[in-house]
C-alpha cells in the first residue's frame, strides 16, 4: 500500500501533461470567414438578459449571412459567432474571453451582458488588443480606464439620471412641481446605481435651490424587505421617488410601496416601469404614471428609419414579439462592428480598431448618429428615451420631443392632493 | 411617535415572515440534529409550486397551501429515505450533512433553471397591493395574512408535538432516541416524519413569499440565512424560542435604519447570529447545546 | 489510514513531488503552450493553493469553514490598493495582502471554540458580514464597483510561476504539517478538543494558528487573483460562491488528506470550463449530483476512489 500515493502524483502528472498536449496552440486557418466571439449570462442571475442579448446578436449574424456575408476588400466573407455561456460570473467571463481570443482565434469580441462582467472581461480584450463591441454595460467606470479597443453603443447610466431630472425640471418650471422639490433617492448598490445616483446628484447640484435630496440610501440586491426604508422615505415628506432598481427588486419595492400607501408626484425606478412582466405582477392601476428612462424602446419605429426595420426583422425573426433596449443594442453592436469591418475593408484588428474610434453612423439610437468620442472613454452618448405608464396599460415616449408619441403628466394624478 | 409607529409595526409583519421561514429549519435541527441546507432550495420550490398552481390551474395561494404542505411533505420524506438517513450522526456528521444538502440544492436549483428558466416570477391576486389601515399605518393585507398564517403554526406545532401521540413520540426521539428505540419506538420513521414536517413548513413559507417577492431558481440564499440567524438565536430547535427570536431579529435590523444607513442593516443580523453563537451557544432562551 | 500516510517512506514521494514541480515549471518553456491553456493552468494553481490552505483548517482540524473568502477579499484588496498606492513590486503586495488577510482571519478567534455544524454557521455569519461591510467601505473596495489595477500583461504571464511555486511551498507545509508533531496535535483537538486539552495540547493556540497560516495563504492567493484579472469587485472577491468553492474543491478531492484539494481544485476548475462550454445548464446539478455522490459513498472523495483503485489493483496483482 506504501506506493500508493507516487503513483497518483504519476497519474497527475499525466493528466497535466495531456492537458498540455491536448490543448496545443492551433495555427491559424486561412482566412474563409470573419470569426466573432462572445459570452453571455445564459445561467445564473442575469439569464433572463443573457437571452435578450442572444438574440439581439443571432439577429445580426443572421441577417448579414443571409445577404451573402460582409463585404471585406474585393471577397465576400460569411460572419461566425462562437458564443459562451459564461454563468453571470467574472472569473468565467474573463477565461472565456482569453479561450476564444487565444484558442478559438476568433478576430473581434461583442460584449457579454452587465457592468461588472464587462469591466472584468474587457480587461482581456485590451490586454490582446482585441475590439471589443458592448451593449450591456453603461457604467462609466468601464470606459475611464482609458482602453483603447473597448467601444460602448451604451450611453451612461449617469445620462438616464439627467434625462429624468431634465424632464422634471421642466415641469417645475412649468409650474406643475413644487419649487424646492424634495427627492428621496434610492439606488442599488452597484455601479448602475451608483452611477443612477451620481447624474441625479449632480443634476440637483448644478440647480441649486430647485431640489432638495432628502433621502439618500442605497440598499443590497434582491433584497426582500424594503419597509423600514420606505418609511424613512414616508417620515421625510419628499415629492419625488427617484429609484433604481433591477427588475424583481422593482417588483418587490413597488409592491411594499402600494401597498403602504405612499404616492408622489412623480415616481421611477430608473429603466424599469415599462416592463410586460412588472405590468402583470403589479397590475396596471398601480404602474400607471411610473416614469422610465430607457436606452431605446420599440416605439422608436413608429417613424420610419432604422428602428422601424430592425422591429420589423426582430418580429419577423421570433414570432411576432417586441424588442426591449437589451435585444436592440445588441444588435446595434454588431451591426456596428460589421460597419466598420466593411469600412476598414480588412480584419486586420487594429484598422478596424480606428475605424470604430472615427466613424458615425446613423443608427436606431435616439439622437444623433453613433459616435464613440475618445474623451468619454469611446462610450456613446446617445440621449435617453423617457416613457410614462398610462392608464391604459401603455408606455409612451414623453422625451424627448422629437420622438415622443404622447405627452407626460405631472404631478401624478394619483396621489391626492 | 407616528414614525416609531410605522417601524414597530413594520417589525411585527417582518417577525411574521422570518418566523414562517425559520420553523422549518428549526425543527429538522431540534430532532434530528441536521442543518437542513436545503432549506432555502425547498422554500425556492415551494415559490414555484404556488406559483405553477395559481398561473396554470387559477388555485388561490392560500387555498394551494394543503397541496404545497402535502408535496413538500413528501419530498421531505423522500429526502430523508434516500439522503439524509444514510449520514453519520452527531457532531462528526455535522460538516458531511451540510454538504450533502448543499448538493441537493445545487440539483434543485438546476432543475428550477430547466424547468422555469431563470425568469423572475411573482404571484400576483387582487390583494396582492392591497391594505388595511391600523393604528393610523397601512398594513399590507398579504403581509398580514403571512403573519397570521406565522403566528397560527407555533400554536398548532405546539399543540401537535404535546397533544398527539406522534408529537409525544418526536419530542422524545429528539430528547433521546437510543431510549426510545428501546421501548419500540421506530426512530428511523419519526425521523422521516419530522424531516417531512420541517420541508412542508419550508414549502409554505417559499408558498407565501412568493405572494410577497419577485422569485428565480437563484432564489433561496438570503432566505436561508435570515432563517440561521432566528434559529440560532431562539435555540436550535425550541418553537415558541424560534417565533420571539424572529420577532428580535425583525425589531433589530428595521429600527437599525435610525442609526444605520439602509444597505448595511442586513449586517446586523449576522453580526447577532456570530455573536449569540460565541457567547450563548444555547441560544437567547433555550438550553446550552455545547458541552 | 493516518498511519498509512505517516509511515510512509519519504524519498519517493519527494522525488516524485519534486519531479512533478520541475515538469510543470519547464512545462510553458519546452511545449507551446496556448495561451488560454498557460491562463488555465495558472488560475488552476490559485485554486490548488487556496484548496490547500482551507484545507489545514477544515481538513486538518475539521473545523469546516464556510467563509474563506473573507480573507480571499482582503488579500486581494490589501494588495490591489498597495499596487495602486506605490510601485512596490506585486509579490510584495501579495505578501502584504496575505499578511493582512492571516491576522484578520484571527478576528474569527471566539467562533472557534464552537465544534460542527456550528463553527461552519458562524463563518457563514462572519463571511456575510464581511462581505456586507467591504461592499460598503467604498474608500477601500471602490464599493460595488470594484477597483481596476494596471493591465500587466508580462505579470500575468509570469504569475504561472508564482503560482506554480505558491502550490509547492504549500504542498511542502501541508506535508510537513501531516508529519510533524503539529499533524498530530491537530488530530488531537480534530478528534476531540476536551481530551486534546486533558493532554496538554492547546486548542486555542493551534487553532489560532491555523486560522491565521490558512488565512494567509487564502489572502495571497487573492493578491494574485487581483493581478491575474486586474479588476476586483466585493460582492465576487467575498461572496458565499466563493466560501463554497473551496469547500467543494476540497470535498471532491479528499477533506483532510494533503492530495485531496490538490486533486480536488484540478478536477473543479477543469470540469467547470469543460461543462459551461458544453451543457451550461446542467453545471450546477452535475457539481450537487457529485457532492451528494462523494458524501454518500466516498467521503474521502477522489483520493478514496483512488485508493480504492489501487487496493483493487494490487489485490489483483497479488493474486497473479
Amino acid at each position: 500500500m506504501n506506493i500508493a500515493r507516487p503513483s497518483f502524483l504519476k497519474a497527475l502528472l499525466a493528466a497535466l501533461a495531456l492537458l498540455a498536449v491536448g490543448l496545443p496552440a492551433q495555427a491559424a486557418p486561412p482566412k474563409a470567414r470573419v470569426s466573432v466571439g462572445a459570452t453571455l449570462p445564459l445561467t445564473g442571475s442575469e439569464a433572463r438578459i443573457g437571452g435578450f442579448v442572444k438574440e439581439g446578436y443571432e439577429l445580426a449574424f443572421e441577417e448579414v449571412n443571409k445577404a451573402g456575408g460582409l463585404q471585406v476588400g474585393n471577397q465576400k466573407l460569411p460572419v461566425a459567432l462562437t458564443l459562451l455561456d459564461d454563468a453571470t460570473n467574472q472569473a468565467t467571463a474573463v477565461s472565456l474571453a482569453d479561450k476564444l481570443i487565444n484558442s478559438d482565434k476568433v478576430d473581434f469580441l461583442l460584449g457579454t451582458y452587465s457592468s461588472h462582467l464587462i469591466e472584468a472581461q474587457s480587461t482581456v480584450a485590451e490586454q490582446y488588443k482585441v475590439p471589443y463591441l458592448q451593449g450591456g454595460g453603461g457604467a462609466t467606470k468601464i470606459f475611464k480606464r482609458g482602453f483603447k479597443y473597448l467601444f460602448g453603443t451604451i450611453s451612461p447610466v449617469e445620462l438616464l439620471g439627467t434625462t429624468l431630472m431634465t424632464w422634471i425640471d421642466q415641469q417645475q418650471k412649468a409650474g406643475k412641481l413644487p419649487k424646492p422639490a424634495k427627492i428621496a433617492l434610492l439606488w442599488e448598490n452597484t455601479a448602475h446605481g451608483k452611477d443612477f445616483r451620481k447624474g441625479v446628484s449632480d443634476f440637483v447640484a448644478q440647480n441649486k435651490g430647485a431640489y432638495i435630496i432628502s433621502v439618500d440610501e442605497s440598499f443590497a440586491l434582491d433584497g426582500k424587505d424594503f419597509s423600514a426604508l420606505l418609511g424613512k422615505v414616508k417620515a421625510a415628506k419628499v415629492d419625488l421617488f427617484l429609484a433604481d432598481a433591477h427588475l424583481p427588486d422593482y417588483i418587490t419595492m413597488h409592491r411594499q410601496y402600494v401597498a403602504s400607501g405612499l404616492c408622489h408626484k412623480v415616481v421611477s425606478y430608473g429603466a424599469r416601469g415599462s416592463e410586460k412582466g412588472a405590468i402583470d405582477a403589479l397590475g396596471v392601476e398601480n404602474v400607471k404614471y411610473i416614469l422610465s428612462g430607457v436606452w431605446w424602446s420599440s416605439q422608436l419605429a413608429a417613424k420610419p428609419g432604422p428602428s422601424r426595420d430592425f422591429v420589423t426583422a426582430f418580429k419577423a425573426r421570433y414570432g411576432g414579439r417586441d424588442p426591449e433596449w437589451f435585444q436592440a443594442l445588441a444588435y446595434l453592436s454588431a451591426k456596428t462592428l460589421f460597419a466598420a469591418i466593411q469600412q476598414a475593408g480588412t480584419v486586420d484588428r487594429e484598422a478596424v480598431r480606428q475605424k470604430l474610434a472615427t466613424m458615425k453612423v446613423k443608427s436606431l439610437l435616439p439622437g444623433g448618429p453613433l459616435e464613440f468620442p475618445a474623451a468619454l472613454g469611446q462610450q456613446a452618448q446617445n440621449p435617453f428615451v423617457v416613457q410614462q405608464n398610462t392608464p391604459d396599460g401603455k408606455s409612451p415616449i414623453i422625451f424627448p420631443q422629437d420622438v415622443a408619441t404622447g405627452t407626460g403628466v405631472a404631478a401624478n394624478p394619483k396621489c391626492p392632493n | 411617535m407616528e414614525r416609531f409607529i410605522d417601524l414597530a409595526l413594520s417589525a411585527v409583519l417582518l417577525a411574521g415572515l422570518y418566523a414562517t421561514m425559520a420553523y422549518g429549519l428549526g425543527i429538522i435541527y431540534g430532532v434530528l440534529r441536521v442543518v437542513n441546507l436545503a432549506h432555502g432550495g425547498v422554500i425556492m420550490m415551494g415559490a414555484y409550486m404556488g406559483w405553477v398552481l395559481h398561473r396554470k390551474l387559477g388555485v388561490d395561494p392560500y387555498l394551494s397551501i394543503p397541496i404545497v404542505v402535502a408535496a413538500s411533505y413528501l419530498l421531505g420524506v423522500a429526502m430523508y429515505r434516500v439522503l439524509v438517513r444514510h449520514l453519520p450522526r452527531g457532531a462528526a456528521g455535522g460538516p458531511a450533512s451540510l454538504l450533502l444538502l448543499f448538493g441537493f440544492w445545487l440539483v434543485l436549483r438546476n432543475g428550477a433553471y430547466l424547468l422555469f428558466t431563470g425568469d423572475d416570477q411573482s404571484i400576483t391576486t387582487a390583494w396582492s397591493t392591497s391594505s388595511v389601515v391600523v393604528l393610523g399605518s397601512q398594513l399590507s393585507v398579504s403581509r398580514l395574512a403571512v403573519l397570521a398564517i406565522g403566528s397560527v403554526i407555533p400554536v398548532g406545532l405546539h399543540l401537535f408535538l404535546h397533544r398527539t401521540h406522534l408529537g409525544r413520540a418526536i419530542r422524545a426521539v429528539a430528547q433521546n432516541p437510543d431510549s426510545c428505540t428501546l421501548v419500540g419506538v421506530d426512530v428511523e420513521r419519526i425521523y422521516g416524519i419530522t424531516f417531512g414536517i420541517g420541508t412542508a413548513l419550508a414549502g409554505v413559507a417559499g408558498l407565501l413569499s412568493a405572494t410577497l417577492f419577485a422569485f428565480n431558481p437563484g432564489s433561496g440564499s438570503s432566505e436561508l440565512l435570515k432563517s440561521f440567524v432566528v434559529v440560532v438565536l431562539g435555540g436550535m430547535g425550541s418553537v415558541p424560542g424560534t417565533g420571539l427570536a424572529a420577532l428580535i431579529l425583525a425589531v433589530v435590523e428595521v429600527f437599525a435604519i435610525l442609526v444605520l444607513p439602509s444597505y448595511l442593516t442586513s449586517a446586523v443580523g449576522f453580526v447577532m447570529l456570530v455573536l449569540v453563537l460565541v457567547i450563548r451557544p444555547g441560544g437567547l432562551f433555550g438550553h446550552r447545546v455545547l458541552g | 489510514m493516518r498511519s498509512r500516510i505517516r509511515g510512509l517512506a519519504p524519498t519517493p514521494i519527494l522525488a516524485g513531488f519534486l519531479l512533478t514541480g520541475a515538469a510543470l515549471a519547464v512545462l510553458p518553456l519546452v511545449l507551446e503552450l496556448s495561451i488560454y491553456t498557460h491562463n488555465l493552468m495558472t488560475l488552476t494553481f490559485l485554486s490548488v493553493a487556496g484548496a490547500l490552505a482551507w484545507n489545514w483548517m477544515g481538513g486538518f482540524l475539521g473545523q469546516v469553514s464556510f467563509g474563506h473568502a473573507a480573507t480571499f477579499g482582503v488579500g486581494g484588496f490589501v494588495a490591489a490598493r498597495i499596487v495602486l498606492w506605490a510601485p512596490v513590486p506585486a509579490p510584495l503586495a501579495w505578501l502584504v495582502g496575505g499578511l493582512v488577510a492571516g491576522v484578520f482571519a484571527l478576528g474569527a478567534h471566539p467562533a472557534l471554540r464552537l465544534r460542527g455544524p456550528y463553527f461552519s454557521i458562524a463563518t457563514i455569519g462572519l463571511g456575510e458580514a464581511t462581505r456586507l461591510l467591504f461592499t460598503y467601505w467604498e474608500d477601500f473596495t471602490g464599493g460595488s464597483s470594484g477597483l481596476s489595477l494596471p493591465i500587466e500583461t508580462a505579470l500575468k504571464h509570469r504569475l504561472y510561476w508564482w503560482g506554480l511555486g505558491l502550490v509547492v511551498l504549500v504542498t511542502a507545509a501541508s506535508w510537513l504539517i501531516r508529519r510533524s508533531g503539529l499533524g498530530l496535535q491537530l488530530l488531537a483537538i480534530k478528534a476531540d478538543v476536551d481530551a486534546a486539552a486533558d493532554l496538554g495540547v492547546s486548542a486555542t493556540f493551534y487553532q489560532d494558528l491555523m486560522i491565521a497560516l490558512s488565512g494567509a495563504v487564502v489572502g495571497v492567493t487573492g493578491g494574485m487573483w487581483a493581478s491575474y484579472f486586474s479588476f476586483i469587485e466585493p460582492n465576487d472577491m467575498f461572496g458565499f460562491d466563493r466560501s463554497i468553492g473551496f469547500v467543494l474543491m476540497a470535498v471532491i478531492g479528499g477533506v483532510g488528506t494533503v492530495l485531496g484539494p490538490l486533486l480536488g481544485a484540478v478536477v473543479f476548475v477543469l470540469l467547470r470550463q469543460y461543462l459551461l462550454a458544453s451543457y451550461p445548464q446542467l453545471y450546477l446539478g452535475v457539481y450537487g449530483l457529485l457532492l451528494i455522490f462523494i458524501i454518500l459513498f466516498e467521503p474521502l472523495g477522489l483520493t478514496g476512489l483512488l485508493r480504492r483503485l489501487w487496493q483493487r489493483l494490487s489485490a489483483l496483482r497479488g493474486k497473479v
